[in-house]
């Protein structure tokens, strides 16, 4: 009895604990949230409390200034046209590699994911030049594209890893009816890959939507074709006193994550483990 | 014949589908890259036509030159250091209490990953916001001197404000990584470890922890790796100030090669610094890989 209530009795002390803790934690997120239903005077007289009379106000002006709805699309064009081209010439490439051993396909498989230990930074200089050149600079199609190269090798490389526990007996039967080697690809193969394509688009999701320096160099120079994030640090940095309207420009470019997430929360965990683990 | 037909037609579509594949990469990464080596040895600002070629000068001026270079690396390896430990021992530790089952665990797991699904500029721009307005206003409620000190706009301070945001912002990443591994240590190994006489503690550091092998692999790399890139953070929060304290190598490489239009140079210290990334993260893989336990 005495070591069950003194477990009882420390199960209590260390969720309050965390409870605590959380909070805390938490509790940046929450002040943003809250001092954006502040009119100005509010948020400089204490921008800790909580607001006297909730105002909209601060949306309205803040949607309507730096055009939220077209951000929010560019940023789902930018997002989706990346995606698309990773997981599919990535799934396609990494069939192939598992598929044929061969000597060209052992140097390819080197050369896509090599690249996986190239920093960013180290290629960000001579990325504008080379990108301008070919035109992908300036443009939202062309930043999409441009996610391509820089996803590739990852998605590559998870989907090469999943390759092998799909047994060949299904390709090989697609084959004997007859099937090409693209359509066993796209309606024997593809289906399989549910789970890792899952991963995959977890991890470029989170990384495309909310990236910053490629953006910033690509397509800052026009309001048509910037990010959300990007707009946001603009704004931000021309409201540096106008904390209420900063703030509210943050919500809503943390706002689309937060609400996926609530919703999504176990695939995103579970998209981000796997990511982490075969990565 | 017909064999080689058919050998022939595999040939072709192993190039034909990994080739647009290897065209993207070849064109953002391996291109740029090769351009990087080359303008690492010239003096260029970016616009005129022709870049000067001038050997390894770029090279020699980061290290007899101002320092800037040198100073931002160091930063940065301070950084990760700091990153690397904090976030590994406070993820372990919130990883053990919250795979204990209790009511709305999954709530507090959320509201540790939330600020890793949110932009980094945008947390950078919250914590400048409660660095300078929040802490002013909380010092004055509750007189606690740390509230009262400037933490963005004193070198010594502004290290540690970097550091402590970058750790906050991508706790609750490492935390989902741990619980996942300690989700993974059998249960059977665990009660045979209390059935042999293992109290809480020995449970927790003669069993569970060995067996967290690749879960540390894992996020001691990733937060190697991490912690070795950080840029947006510091760009938000204090822009590489006060005084340049706080210029990672990565804002470093940025501001002389997009500020300055000093391209050349800039590529020499994106070359330094990928090396640098390089032996860092292969010695730390492999240094790692021969600890690791298996069952």
């Amino acid at each position: 009895m005495g070591m069950h209530t003194k477990r009882k009795v420390w199960h209590v002390v260390m969720i309050i604990a965390l409870t605590l803790i959380a909070l805390m934690y938490f509790y940046p997120v929450f002040l943003m949230f809250m001092n954006s239903f502040k009119p100005f005077g509010e948020i400089v007289a204490d921008p800790i409390a909580l607001p006297k009379a909730p105002t909209w106000e601060n949306y309205s002006y803040v949607i309507d200034k730096i055009k939220y709805g077209k951000l929010f699309l560019n940023n789902v064009i930018i997002t989706v046209i990346g995606l698309a081209g990773i997981v599919a010439f990535a799934s396609l490439a990494a069939y192939i590699l598992d598929r044929r051993k061969t000597r060209y396909t052992k140097f390819v498989y080197t050369l896509l994911i090599t690249p996986m230990l190239i920093p960013f930074q180290t290629i960000m200089i001579t990325l504008l030049k080379a990108m301008s050149v070919i035109h992908l600079s300036g443009s939202k199609v062309g930043l999409g594209i441009q996610y391509w190269g820089f996803g590739i090798p990852m998605a590559t490389f998870i989907f090469y890893n999943f390759m092998k526990t799909i047994p060949r007996e299904l390709d090989e039967s697609a084959h004997i009816d007859g099937a090409s080697t693209i359509r066993t690809f796209i309606s024997v193969i593809f289906p399989l890959l549910k789970s890792v394509t899952v991963t995959v688009i977890v991890l470029d999701v989170m990384w495309i939507w909310n990236d910053f320096l490629l953006p910033l160099l690509m397509v800052n120079s026009s309001n048509n074709t910037k990010t959300l994030v990007l707009a946001a640090y603009t704004f931000v940095g021309q409201m540096n006193t106008k904390w209420q309207y900063a703030m509210t420009a943050m919500v809503l470019t943390v706002l689309p994550s937060i609400v996926v997430f609530v919703f999504l929360q176990k695939y995103i965990v579970e998209g981000v483990v796997a990511g982490a683990v075969k990565g | 014949m017909g064999k080689s037909k058919k050998g022939q037609k595999e040939k072709l579509e192993n190039v034909l589908y990994t080739l647009p594949a290897i065209v993207f990469v070849t064109m953002m990464m391996y291109i740029p890259f090769v351009m990087s080596g080359y303008y690492s040895l010239t003096e260029w600002n970016g616009i005129s036509k022709t870049p000067k070629f001038v050997g390894f000068a770029n090279f020699i001026d980061l290290v007899t030159g101002d320092k800037s270079y040198l100073t931002s690396l160091w930063f940065t390896m301070k950084y990760t250091i700091f990153f690397v430990i904090v976030s590994n021992i406070l993820a372990l530790a919130l990883a053990v209490v919250l795979t204990k089952k209790f009511k709305g665990v999954n709530v507090y797991r959320g509201m540790f990953f939330i600020p890793y699904i949110m932009s980094m500029t945008i947390v950078g721009f919250i914590w400048k916001f409660i660095f300078t307005q929040g802490f002013s206003k909380l010092f004055e409620t509750t007189n606690w001197g740390f509230l009262n000190l400037s933490w963005l706009g004193d070198p010594k301070l502004a290290f540690w404000a970097v550091s402590f945001v970058g750790v906050w912002q991508s706790l609750g990443f490492y935390i989902v990584l741990y619980i996942a591994g300690l989700q993974a240590v059998p249960n059977d190994v665990l009660e045979a470890a209390v059935v042999d006489g293992c109290n809480g503690r020995q449970k927790f550091f003669k069993v569970t922890l060995p067996l967290l092998g690749p879960s540390f692999t894992t996020c001691i790399f990733m937060s190697l790796t991490n912690g070795l890139k950080v840029f947006d953070i510091i760009l938000a929060l204090t822009k590489g100030g006060p005084g340049g304290s706080t210029y990672s190598a990565t804002l470093q490489i940025y501001k002389v090669a997009f500020t300055d239009n000093n391209y050349g140079k800039g590529s020499a210290e994106a070359i330094i610094y990928f090396l640098v990334v390089l032996v860092i993260t292969q010695l730390v893989l492999k240094g790692m890989s021969r600890k690791e336990v298996d069952l």
